[in-house]
Parts: structure tokens; sequence; C-alpha cells
């Protein structure tokens, strides 16, 4: 098993079924994932809120990896690798900074925030500075959402794809938001397990009450089979055909748009309704925060679900944003990263309760990182034997691994 | 007046305790070295900030390039090599 290529486990993956061991504990595919999937796609690190101001920085590590995202003097974003080029010791240690150059710790080598080498001493007379500059790494930001890619060519449709979401985030103003909260966590899975597991509400129901207060699990991949769930879906589906065509007549974009397996830079969004009072996923579907966001004048917009592959997914209300980033630990680890942000002039205590804002999806998080921790432990075992996705439940999940499946085919042919 | 009868400034040191003068056209950090104290920089031209000190009084004028944000001199950091006193000043080093 363990000397089998990715090349035959690719070849002889059984569609709608769960991939086998090696893509979730094995050393080589870890690596290869790190370097195919990691190394050569857009990857979401963070938003700009993250760097509101010019001098602002923050370090992000992608698998081995290590990245900083910095704003410029003249409000421009920058990535580049986490390491000087003198020695190659890591430049920024501290997770946020605000700086004016970036200046290494070990022997001072200088750059601008433009990544370009400034300055640095004792060396000859000859030496090109303009040589050494900080490796730059491609970054675009999507309405606010930051994405880089390390490859020096990265794919070419993200253009695209930000030209189709951007209308449906825009309303959200991510500008002009504050990060009013970050929590990290580590799973104990393989990235893959925590994608997923995010990619289907077939668990919700029993795993997590706090967060079905508010959300449909039909909205994510449902289609039922059976007379009773085909019903239960119909009224959803007519909540959906309502809220849609009310909002896209205030020029609210909401239609489901799905590319997640058919495109490199592969998405899916869609604006969901919600339960009960219908504003926000909290406790009491009610906003958490008074000062809605944008131009926003309606509480009741529901919940934009957007998700990006390989390692993102978000939820737009009214009056907050939930957004999640996935990031590759180890074979079996992996980080979850989570933002929940707010109006820029949204104040706590007076407008928003910050454990009310957190709640729901602190709670879920909890809930789903314990469940990836139990894939992980059961994947593990020589017991383990792919098994069967539902096709009512779970056929976005299996668009994920068709999308990773194809990646990492195209990758090896590449 | 003449450059040379220009009055000198003192500065203090509070870590290492010791006093020194410094001519109103010469750099903090050039007059501290000078007189044999011990301070960190590189650059000595506000690109690093290295040298970068807390001030904790006097005025100076400094020309940096870059090396230290308006919002730490808010918070009364100072670059030594590429400032200037304009008063006595009393330095944390």
């Amino acid at each position: 098993m363990a000397t089998e290529t990715l090349q035959t486990l690719l070849a002889r993956r059984q569609p709608g079924h769960t991939l086998e061991a090696p893509f979730y504990t094995g050393a080589a595919i870890f690596e290869q994932d790190l370097d195919i999937i990691f190394g050569r796609h857009w990857i979401y690190v963070a938003v700009e809120p993250d760097v509101p101001e010019p001098g602002d920085c923050i370090t992000v590590d992608i698998g081995r990896h290590a990245i900083i995202v910095a704003r410029d003097d003249d409000n421009l974003l920058h990535a580049y690798h986490n390491v000087c080029r003198h020695r190659g010791a890591r430049l920024m240690q501290a997770e946020k900074s605000n700086l004016g150059n970036i200046v290494c710790p070990y022997h001072q080598w200088t750059y601008g925030l433009d990544g370009t080498l400034l300055y640095a001493a004792h060396m000859p007379a000859d030496f090109d500075t303009s040589c050494h500059g900080l490796r730059k790494i491609h970054l675009k930001s999507m309405a606010g959402l930051i994405f880089v890619c390390l490859a020096e060519t990265p794919p070419d449709d993200f253009d695209a794809m930000s030209a189709a979401l951007t209308p449906y985030i825009a309303p959200h103003d991510i500008a002009n938001c504050r990060v009013a909260h970050t929590e990290d966590i580590v799973e104990h899975g393989n990235w893959k397990l925590t994608m997923e597991n995010n990619r289907e509400c077939y668990h919700c129901s029993a795993a997590h009450p706090e967060l079905t207060k508010s959300i449909f699990a039909e909205g994510f991949g449902f289609a039922p089979v059976g007379a009773e769930a085909v019903a239960q879906a119909d009224r959803f589906h007519d909540m959906v055909s309502a809220l849609h065509g009310q909002l896209e007549k205030i020029g609210v974009p909401s239609r489901e748009i799905d590319h997640l397996d058919d495109l490199v830079t592969g998405y899916r969004t869609e604006r969901l309704p919600l339960e009960d009072a219908g504003e926000s996923e909290t406790l009491d579907t009610r906003v958490a925060c008074t000062k809605l966001l944008g131009r926003i004048a309606d509480k009741r917009l529901g919940a934009l679900s957007l998700w990006t592959q390989p390692n993102s997914w978000h939820h737009f209300m009214s009056d907050h944003i939930v957004s999640f980033a996935v990031f590759p630990l180890s074979p079996e680890t992996t980080l979850l990263r989570t933002k929940w942000l707010v109006h820029k002039d949204a104040v706590e205590g007076r407008d928003y309760d910050l454990h009310n804002l957190t709640a729901v999806w602190h709670a879920t998080n909890r809930q789903d990182s314990d469940l990836v921790g139990k894939a992980g432990a059961g994947v593990r075992g020589t017991g383990y034997r792919p098994g069967p996705y539902s096709p009512d439940t779970e056929s976005l999940v299996e668009k994920f691994c068709s999308w990773y499946l194809a990646r990492m085919a195209a990758g090896l042919a590449a | 007046m003449t450059n040379d009868t220009l009055a000198e400034f003192s500065l203090t040191f509070t870590v290492s305790g010791r006093t020194v003068a410094c001519a109103p056209d010469r750099f903090v950090l050039d007059a501290a070295l000078a007189a044999g104290l011990k301070l960190p920089f590189t650059c000595r031209r506000g690109i690093c900030g290295t040298c970068k000190s807390r001030l904790l009084s006097g005025t100076y004028d400094m020309k940096h390039l870059g090396g230290i944000r308006p919002r730490e001199i808010e918070s009364g950091l100072f670059l030594p090599c590429c400032s200037k006193p304009l008063s006595d000043l009393v330095i944390e080093k």
C-alpha cells in the first residue's frame, strides 16, 4: 500500500466514494498536495481588513511555505516569501505588525514594503541589491478576499471567478469591515477531511444544534429522494425562489453559481434563506450587530454561502461575515482559521456583543473539529475502506473530491 | 551666532547611566558613539530601524527613510541615527 504511486491511486478511485487511506494519512501524498494543490492554485489567505493601513503586515503559513502579506504606503497589497535573501532567516515572526520597512532580525537586511532590498550592510561594492529583493508571490483581492498563488504562472481563470462573484460580495463591503475576532483550531485530520466535512450538511441536524437554528440543511447540495423529503425540499425551494426574486430586484445577486469541479479555480455561491427571523446565523436568528454592513438597509438578506477550492468557505449576512480558511499542517493535522467581520465603525458592547456574534460558529467549529478528528482516527486504521457518498446530500463532497483528483492528475501530467 | 558658538545639548541615557554632549547639527547616534556608548545601529540613514529608541523627554529633528512608522513616533520612539537634538534629550538606552 505504502509504495503505491499517486498515479495508481488516482486511476482506481471509485467515483462517489471517499478516498483511499493514503490520501488522508500518507506523507508522500501530503507533500504532493502541498506541491500541486497548495503550490499551484489560488489559495485564500486573509481579508483586506487584516491589513487595513499602510505598513500593515501579516504572516501566513501555507504548509511549509511561509509568506508575508503587506500593504505599502501607496495602499497596494503585496505578498512575498517570509525568507531573508541573505542567510534565509524567517523575516517576520509576529502574526501581525505595522512596519516602515521589513528588517531581518539576523543581520538587518532591510526591505521596503514592496519587497525591494533597500539596504544591506557590509556587502561588497559590486553587490546588486536589485537581484536580492524578497521573492514575490502572486496576490489578488476578490472584493476584499485575499488570495495568493505560489506558482510562477498561476491559473488564469481567477479574474473570471472574481467578475462572477464580486457583485455577490460587494453589498457586504469587506473593505469597510473590521476583524472583530479570529479563532484558530487545529483539527486532527487531513485537510481534505476538513473540506469534505464542510461540503455537506448531512451531519448538521445531529451535530449542529446551534447552527441549525438559523440555517436549512437543504441549502448545501440537498437533492432529496422520498415523498417527505421532497415535500420538505419543495418548501425550502419556494423560500429560496422568493428570496432570490425579492433580492435580485433590488440589485443583490443571489442565484446559485456552481463551478466546483469544472474550472481550475473552482467555486460555488448562493444566497440562502435563514429560519425564523431570517436575519443572521445567530442563536436567535436576529442580527448580532445593529450596524449593518455597507449600504445594506434590510436585515433579512439571508446568508450568502461562498466556497472556493481548495481551502475556503464564507457566510455573508446583513450584519456580519464569517470567513474560514483551511491550511494543512501535517498529513493528519489541519489549521482552521475563522474570522468574524463587522462594520468598521461598529463598537463592541454598543453595536454588538462579541459572545453573541461568535457563539454559533464557535460551537459549530468545535463540533466539526470533533467530527474531523473522528474521521481522521477512523481512516488511520487497517479497517478503513472507502465508503459511498449519499447522492441526496453529499453531491458537493463528491465535487470537492473530483476537483481535487482532476487537479492532482493534471499536476502529475504537467 | 556662528556654528562653533552654538550651545551643545546634553543627551542622557537612562539605562547606561551616561550623559554626553551633542552639538545641534550632530546626529544623536554619532555623538553617543563618539563618547564611547555601545548602541545598536546598522544603516545610519533611517532605513533599517535598528537604533530605534524611546525618548523620555526633549525635542528633536528627524529625517528618516522609512525605518519608523508615524504611529511609532507618536508612541515616543525615534531613530537616533538620523535625529538632531533641538533640546536636551533623555533617552531610554
